[in-house]
């Protein structure tokens, strides 16, 4: 969908009080924890006071763009752990899917409430100079980051009181309310839990605050239990209770020690056996990773078609993958224009620019996609909009991506905010949080 | 077509008490095209309320939760089963066709397997199987002690030596590299006296057992207890526990008896 930039009438003015927003952020303990070189480190998350701001409008299409795309990915997902029509139809390639490692032959059968798999979707967007909004990436093992601009949110209306009661704004308090609405609707039976691994987890801020605001017990594996395939939350007084729905972030290997890596110690013995027996919604389901797997993603807009019968509304980036001849040809006369991306890995890393590499590593990684054909996938690289940050008092235009959190429940509903992640180094088109950049709120205006 | 009687037990004593000991058994064996299960009881001691589900791959998994302090787990499997090794089974899965983390060749395997396909004239997957255990067994050596249940298909072709689950593990490395899907079977066969595994092939239409350990075909003496892409989704007894033990001793009898039918 096109759209025209900067519609709205409201100027790139910052927020008041900034700095005062940082240091509430600080002392509300707002951090990201980053592992590097072995070492956890734990930093703030840079709080930048130019709102992104959206159009009522622009929103709209986006909106739809994203339930369409959310709805068709958990078709996808019950399809793959059943029936596999879209294999034998011979819309995805039977490679794609098994060779991935988020496919998890363990949960075949096995079939969630509701046949929702993708409970809360991360997706990940970028708008071009030209306003057209590109999909980047589909996050669907419960995608990281609500959290920053709620409280954001929040402490703003504390320390600027006037910027809302100014612009028309869409209250993104209700995040919340859908989150609870979401667990709720999937629970089977039982109180609402968020499994956190406890304080030196990269997410530890999220859990608590989201445990906090959704009335869900924050839990760690020691207090939970799977006694005849229910599972259970040890209370202070000795007793049980059963747990309806967990919502977790840690990876599906570490999940369950008697399914899946017997070396696990943050996960919980015999949760696949209460899952599969239906007692309890784990949130996002377990095998998540196949349908967010960077090769799959450029089957998307297939599946779009193949499941809703739609064309989709949201692009994704022009992708090339090397596993087809043509494409791999194109991949190899252009790599010097295109990112390259690692299927394999998240969060930034192992991500390469093609203008960025020597002569000579070009070509060394010419011979590592000729070998590995399957392990990358290319993008022609968007030329973002870029968007206003504050540095050191001053406005500098920094690239910028959105992850919208679309939330299934009885209806998939898309989060009318979002996380506007931005590059602190002018050159890097990488905005991930792990690799030290920023945020901004995100305002979608009401008209 | 053969009737077998089985019987297999396990004791896990620990030297110190546990808690909080969640287990995951696979060893109530499926009802198949090619086992009809007359009868099987399943004693477990301490007490322990259990359920019983079918996982992904069509095993019978029991699972149970000891909350209080124990210093062992015994647990047995009585009863009779009809055999018939030539019944067609077809519960295929497509990521029985792919490597699986046992499984995975390293370049020794990968250079073994280019050797000895160069020399394989065999066409059907069946006598390509046949052509391969061959092969194989003139070079690796069954030695028990020197691999473990963790020993992966690389470590032990690296050895050359290995028990049962190694020689699968091999094969099944081989045939998977040879665009054959085949799978793990731990199971119980007469004359062992512990637990076996072997491996069954996907013809195409319907799966076949073979033994690579013994490298020959599976018959009626065989009774298949579970079954996956390799021993990470088969073994018989998993189990999670707390305490402050520090060993672990675990004894495993079966006994396999037949009486044709």
């Amino acid at each position: 969908m096109t759209a025209t930039v900067s519609k709205t009438d409201l100027p790139a003015t910052p927020v008041g009080n900034a700095d005062e927003i940082n240091e509430l952020l600080r002392r509300y303990g707002v951090k990201f924890g980053i592992y590097k070189n072995g070492t956890f480190k734990e930093q703030l998350f840079p709080f930048d006071p130019i709102p992104r701001i959206i159009t009522a409008e622009d929103f709209k299409g986006i909106e739809k763009g994203l339930v369409q795309r959310v709805d068709a990915l958990n078709m996808f997902l019950f399809d793959i752990y059943h029936d596999k029509k879209i294999i034998k139809d011979k819309v995805v390639p039977e490679d794609f899917v098994y060779i991935s490692s988020g496919y998890l032959p363990q949960c075949e059968g096995v079939t969630p409430k509701h046949h929702i798999y993708s409970h809360i979707s991360g997706i990940d967007l970028v708008q071009a100079k030209d306003g057209e909004w590109y999909i980047l990436e589909d996050n669907l093992r419960i995608p990281s980051g609500a959290s920053y601009p709620l409280i954001a949110r929040e402490l703003t209306r504390v320390a600027s009181p006037g910027a809302f009661s100014n612009n028309d704004i869409v209250d993104n308090r209700n995040y919340a309310k859908l989150l609870k609405d979401t667990m709720d609707y999937s629970n089977c039976g039982g109180i609402n839990a968020i499994l956190t691994p406890g304080r030196y987890n990269a997410a530890y801020f999220e859990h608590s605050y989201l445990a906090e605001l959704t009335g869900s017990v924050l839990v760690s594996n020691d207090e939970l239990f799977v006694e005849d395939n229910i599972l259970y939350h040890k209370t202070y007084s000795g007793g049980k209770t059963k747990v309806g729905a967990l919502y977790r972030r840690i990876s599906d290997e570490y999940l369950d020690p008697l399914t899946f890596e017997p070396q696990s110690l943050i996960g919980i013995p015999n949760l696949m056996e209460a899952y599969r027996s239906g007692n309890v919604a784990v949130i996002n389901a377990p095998g998540n990773g196949v349908a967010d797997d960077k090769g799959i993603y450029y089957f998307v807009p297939k599946m779009i078609k193949y499941y809703l019968n739609e064309e989709p509304i949201l692009k994704n980036a022009p992708t090339y993958l090397p596993f087809y001849e043509e494409d791999k040809k194109y991949v190899l006369e252009h790599l010097d224009k295109l990112v390259i991306k690692d299927v394999a890995e998240a969060g930034g890393y192992g991500v390469v620019f093609g203008s960025e590499l020597s002569c000579e590593k070009l070509e060394e990684f010419k011979n590592t996609i000729i070998n590995e054909p399957r392990r990358f996938i290319a993008q022609e690289v968007i030329d973002f909009l870029d968007l206003p940050i504050l540095d050191n008092g001053e406005q500098v235009m920094r690239k910028a991506d959105l992850r919208a959190f679309v939330l299934s429940g009885e209806n998939t509903r898309v989060w009318a905010s979002g996380l506007t992640r931005f590059s602190r180094n002018p050159d890097s088109f990488v905005v991930n949080s792990s690799q030290g950049g920023g945020f901004k709120d995100t305002w979608v205006l009401s008209r | 077509m053969k009737r077998l009687n089985f019987t297999f037990s396990t004791k896990l004593t620990f030297d110190n008490y546990v808690y909080d000991h969640s287990f995951a058994l696979r060893c109530v064996p499926p009802e198949t095209a090619g086992q009809h299960i007359v009868s099987c009881e399943l004693d477990i001691s301490p007490f322990a309320s259990t359920k019983q589900t079918v996982d992904a791959f069509g095993n019978n998994v029991t699972s149970g939760y000891l909350k209080g302090e124990h210093r062992f787990l015994d647990f047995e499997i009585k009863g009779s089963a009809v055999i018939d090794s030539d019944a067609v089974r077809d519960d295929y899965m497509p990521c029985y066709l792919y490597q699986s983390k046992f499984t995975k060749p390293d370049g020794a395997i990968t250079e073994y397997y280019e050797k000895i396909k160069a020399e394989c004239t065999a066409k059907s997957p069946f006598e390509r199987t046949v052509y391969f255990s061959d092969r194989l067994s003139e070079i690796m050596t069954y030695e028990k002690g020197v691999t473990d249940t963790k020993t992966t298909a690389a470590d032990a072709f690296a050895l050359k030596k290995g028990v049962c689950q190694d020689f699968t593990h091999v094969m099944l490395s081989i045939l998977r590299l040879d665009g054959i899907a085949c799978r793990y079977i731990a199971g119980l066969a007469c004359c062992d006296g512990e637990t076996h595994s072997w491996l069954e092939l996907w013809t195409g239409e319907r799966w076949i057992g073979f033994d690579p350990t013994n490298n020959c075909s599976v018959n009626d003496d065989y009774l298949v207890l579970s079954q996956g892409r390799d021993f990470g989704d088969c073994a018989i007894d998993r189990g999670v526990m707390f305490g402050a033990y520090t060993r672990q001793l675990q004894l495993i009898s079966s006994l396999l008896t037949a009486s044709y039918y």
